[in-house]
């Protein structure tokens, strides 16, 4: 069977199992989306409140912001959609020896890990980011390639922030409890979710090129907003590469270091 | 299927004073320590056998299974699992084996097992037509058809370890890992399991190798025992050979129609075990003077009852615990 038929097909299972699994909990499953929404309201009224008593931010008007706000809400729905369960499983997987399934069954031990767990919940709210992207990008005028372009932006944006994170979760091997790793986490995210221009000299450099979370949202979004202005995709692009190399010498490295847990 | 070399494995281990200080003090200053799970293992497995490894907790039975498994790498020695050196992790070694342990599931735990199966399915790629033939005569041999869309939480222990059993078997492994998959099941499910461990190894021809702390599987289960105690391996044979490792000899028990003198010369060369004041009694008893320290018990005591029956395999394993020199 073709590789990516097989992995599709597993992949539908999971989809399956996890949809299975969170329609056994009515209530847990209502209340994610009801909270997943406030947390998206809070955001959007975050950055309105701050424009009631603002004209500008940096290079960006009221609906610049707001669009790169809606970018990274759509980032953010896909994330936690599709990934962020994954990161607290795979840190649970390490302490309680879960991890030893993981490693007997015949598919790569990293997409499992990584790619098993998803929320149903979060992704019946899909329509809720792509709208206001759309709303968002019509106030700006968007062009139609530039509509184009905004799902494979939104993809990569997604990609970029998945791969560092699958890279810094690396470390869970050697740490076994990983609370601080998901906070570490978390707080990456929170800083991704601003534009890079408001964070000082230092910051930037470090979160743009180091640890390089502020090219999620900002290099994509001043692509659509200027197709000239390359660099920041050509950085993402490369430095996510760059995280793929490391993940894979660090995913070597750590079962090594695995050690199970014990009987 | 397996050939281990000079297999060892060390875990580093670190050292705590006890308190508040020792606590302050270990996490500036770690002192580790390698902690020998391991040694110098040799142990060659065939086709089709079904062996047993046992031993003590910590003895290190179950490093040993994870390092077949490629679960974890060892730190020294050959390993040859199926022509595979396991923590290579081959996608060919990993369809060719298959882990149950009793302690850990592989069950999606909030749905029923049957999702699970089918996720299973995918991950070995088996052909619907022959996923559904084994998977019903698997759920007809463990006799759960009416479980299969129950979720997995809300099973018993029994019930969710004939699943596990399933989960295992559903791409027929050639190579079988067994690590204590009868703990905490009641004697009923107990038997149930080894029934049909049993009945599928002969059917199959898999091979076996189980760890368990219940000598009625090793028992029923293996014609093969590896003895390990502190990682390094004590016996290797045969159980019959395991069983006359302390010599031929019967276990008797014997009660009582009152209670005896326990200090009596006759009880002293046959490791008397006493219970209920003086009332029973059970020995250990060389063939070769079975016959005239019965006819002196007979002789001697108010005997109410006397029974019979070779050493089993439960109190081999205690005494050889106790006597390792016997090794």
């Amino acid at each position: 069977m073709p590789l990516l038929r097989r992995y599709a097909l597993i992949y539908r299972e999971y989809v399956n199992n996890c949809v299975a699994e969170a329609l056994s909990y009515r209530l847990h499953f209502v209340l994610l989306i009801v909270m997943d929404l406030l947390f998206y309201l809070s955001l959007l009224g975050g950055v309105d409140f701050l424009f009631q008593h603002l004209d500008q931010i940096g290079p960006w008007n009221r609906q610049a912001f707001l669009f790169f706000m809606a970018f990274m809400i759509a980032v953010e729905h896909l994330h936690m959609t599709f990934v962020s369960e994954n990161f607290w499983a795979f840190s649970h997987d390490i302490r309680t020896g879960k991890l030893d399934f993981i490693l007997l069954k015949p598919a790569a031990a990293l997409f499992i890990v990584f790619f098993r767990a998803m929320r149903p919940a979060t992704l019946l709210l899909g329509l809720f980011p792509w709208g206001l992207l759309g709303w968002y990008g019509s106030q700006l005028g968007l062009l139609w390639w530039q509509w184009l372009l905004l799902p494979p932006l939104v993809l990569l944006g997604l990609a970029l922030l998945t791969s560092v994170e699958i890279l810094i979760s690396m470390s869970m091997f050697w740490l076994v409890e990983s609370m601080g790793i998901n906070f570490l986490r978390m707080q990456l995210q929170q800083l991704s979710r601003w534009p890079d221009f408001i964070y000082g000299y230092f910051a930037q450099k470090f979160f743009g090129l180091a640890v390089p979370v502020l090219l999620v949202g900002s290099a994509p979004v001043r692509f659509v907003l200027n197709p000239h202005d390359t660099s920041g995709l050509l950085w993402l692009l490369g430095l996510m590469g760059l995280s793929w190399l490391l993940t894979a010498f660090f995913w070597r490295r750590g079962l090594r270091a695995y050690e199970s847990a014990s009987s | 299927m397996i050939h281990a070399t000079a297999l060892s494995k060390n875990f580093r281990v670190y050292h705590k004073a006890p308190g508040f200080w020792g606590s302050v003090r270990s996490f500036w200053q770690r002192q580790y320590s390698d902690k020998p799970a391991v040694k110098a293992f040799d142990l060659e497995i065939g086709k089709g056998e079904r062996v047993g490894l046992l031993g003590p907790n910590g003895a290190g039975k179950t490093t040993l299974m994870k390092m077949f498994t490629g679960i974890i790498v060892p730190s020294s020695g050959q390993l040859s699992v199926l022509g595979h050196q396991p923590h290579a992790r081959s996608r060919d070694f990993r369809l060719r084996i298959a882990l149950v342990m009793g302690q850990k599931s592989q069950l999606w735990w909030d749905i029923p097992a049957m999702d699970s199966f089918v996720l299973l399915q995918r991950y070995y790629e088996i052909e619907e037509s022959t996923f559904r033939r084994r998977l019903n005569a698997l759920v007809s041999l463990l006799d759960v058809a009416p479980l299969l869309q129950v979720h997995v939480r809300k099973l018993s222990l029994g019930e969710r370890m004939k699943m596990e059993l399933i989960a295992c078997l559903l791409h027929q492994p050639e190579l079988l890992f067994l690590d204590e998959p009868t703990i905490g099941l009641d004697l009923v499910a107990q038997r149930k399991i080894r029934e049909f461990i049993l009945e599928w190894q002969r059917e199959y021809g898999t091979t076996v190798l189980l760890t368990s702390h219940y000598m009625a599987d090793v028992d029923a289960l293996c014609e093969r025992i590896v003895l390990v105690l502190n990682g390094q391996k004590r016996f290797d044979g045969g159980i019959r050979s395991f069983e006359s490792l302390l010599g031929r000899q019967k276990y008797v028990s014997v009660s009582f129609e009152q209670p005896v003198d326990t200090q009596s010369a006759v009880w002293q060369p046959h490791d008397p075990q006493w219970q209920a004041d003086g009332l029973q009694v059970e020995l250990r008893i060389d063939e070769a003077v079975l016959r005239e320290t019965a006819m002196a018990i007979f002789r001697d005591f108010p005997v109410q009852s006397f029974s019979m029956e070779k050493l089993p395999i439960e109190r081999v394993m205690h005494q050889l615990l106790q006597e390792t020199e016997v090794l």
